[in-house]
């Protein structure tokens, strides 16, 4: 099934977590905070099969849960902040 | 009792890089200092989540590993004596008539004239596995944290997970235990490459890609069942032990409910680091105000700020502006350097 990725921006810590079991998934801005790269944390961009084992290793490992899966495009969604 | 003689100063809620600092700080202007904390081990995010990273923005290092700065800060803090809880989350803060503040945790209580709050992003706890049976078995033979790895000596211990501390920990009981099998979801481990070269060459059972299923024993654990994530096929494992090394979660929690005012996440403070309940402050990454830049160097300039604010509440006789560390720290020369910890 198709998957969508994005990070919740508003509770990122910053910690570092994702970017180095999803390199190619996440990466951070200048100040540190993740951001999903396929398509600049749009969330509307399919992740590629090859790495929905790293998104989920990164959505695991996420101790703030900011990192958000999906298997619809998050322009159809509205994200909550938790 | 006599419940005074118990009454701290400043109780500080975290015991993070800021928290630490804040304890270092309270005990410079001769105030009596506890840290809460609700993990098992000092450090905060810094030593949960990114140990053996490289911090570039602490005023006078260039770039510094961040458990090294946690051991600095404990080294600085030692400076003073402060009672340190592990383990304890504070769950319910009270102002008692007399106006010292009752902290109630998930083990105890605890007194305390003004509060600092330096919870950080709020209380980590370590992820659980989440399978039904998981929560009968809390208190006995599963494990999330290990103090002492020799208590795994000549037993079959099972353990959980993936990542770099999963895979050192696999490491580590391969020559104590009697059988270590590392059981993680998918073939790849996150860990380091030459971790996961020397946990090839070792004894220990990678059982991989297996999730778990079901956690078997009437007191404690006798066997898991584990389930291959491609075939699904079930396997049996008898252990004595298991350990789970999932990573870590933290959530603001109970802080919510203790009436403060909270935005988005943070407490609301002002430029004396005061929330709107007198007598409890909070800095570091948990305040916010206008301006604010969460940072590990904003919150330890905020500590002086909220350890001075307490200090002329107590005693408002003192002043906000104190000495110069050089001046106090001549004087202080005979303090005893001693730390009382308490984990639970």
């Amino acid at each position: 099934m198709a998957q969508y990725t994005m990070v919740e921006r508003s509770t990122c810590i910053a910690c570092g977590a994702c970017n180095p079991v999803a390199p190619e998934l996440f990466d951070y801005t200048a100040d540190g905070f993740a951001f999903a790269l396929l398509d600049d944390n749009e969330g509307v961009t399919e992740v590629p099969e090859d790495l929905i084992e790293d998104l989920e290793d990164a959505f695991e490992g996420c101790p703030t849960n900011s990192i958000k899966m999906a298997d619809t495009p998050f322009s159809c969604q509205k994200i909550k902040a938790s | 009792m006599n419940r005074s003689a118990e009454v701290s100063d400043i109780t500080i809620i975290g015991g993070g890089p800021v928290g630490l600092f804040t304890a270092f700080y309270a005990g410079l202007r001769q105030m009596s200092v506890k840290i809460i904390e609700s993990l098992p081990q000092l450090g905060g995010q810094l030593s949960a989540l990114y140990p053996e990273k490289y911090i570039y923005d602490i005023a006078g290092f260039p770039k510094v590993r961040a458990q090294e700065l946690v051991d600095n800060l404990v080294e600085q803090m030692n400076q003073f004596e402060t009672t340190i809880c592990l383990g304890e989350t504070v769950m319910e803060v009270l102002k008692e008539h007399d106006g010292v503040f009752k902290l109630t945790t998930n083990s105890g209580v605890h007194y305390s004239r003004t509060i600092i709050i330096t919870a950080g992003n709020g209380a980590f706890q370590a992820r659980k596995m989440e399978i039904e049976s998981e929560e009968k078995f809390q208190n006995q033979n599963i494990h999330y944290f290990v103090q002492n790895m020799n208590q795994f000596q000549g037993k079959k211990v099972a353990l959980f997970g993936g990542g770099d501390s999963a895979v050192d920990w696999a490491l580590m009981l391969e020559p104590i235990a009697e059988k270590a099998s590392i059981i993680h979801r998918r073939d790849k481990f996150r860990a380091h490459e030459h971790s996961v070269e020397l946990l090839k060459q070792s004894k220990v059972n990678c059982l991989t890609p297996y999730v778990p299923v079901e956690l078997v024993g009437d007191e404690k654990v006798e066997k898991v069942i584990i389930k291959h994530s491609k075939t699904g096929e079930l396997e049996e494992l008898e252990v004595d032990d298991v350990l789970i090394n999932y990573g870590f979660v933290s959530s603001l929690g109970p802080i919510k409910d203790w009436s403060l005012e909270i935005d988005k996440n943070s407490v609301v403070v002002n430029s004396k680091m005061e929330t709107n309940i007198e007598g409890i402050y909070a800095v570091g990454d948990i305040c916010t105000y206008e301006g604010k830049v969460k940072l590990i160097a904003s919150g330890f300039g905020e500590a002086p700020v909220a350890v001075s604010s307490a200090k002329v509440l107590i005693d408002p006789t003192a002043k906000m502006q104190p000495l110069h560390s050089t001046s106090v720290m001549g004087e202080a020369e005979e303090v005893p350097k001693k730390a009382k910890v308490g984990v639970n």
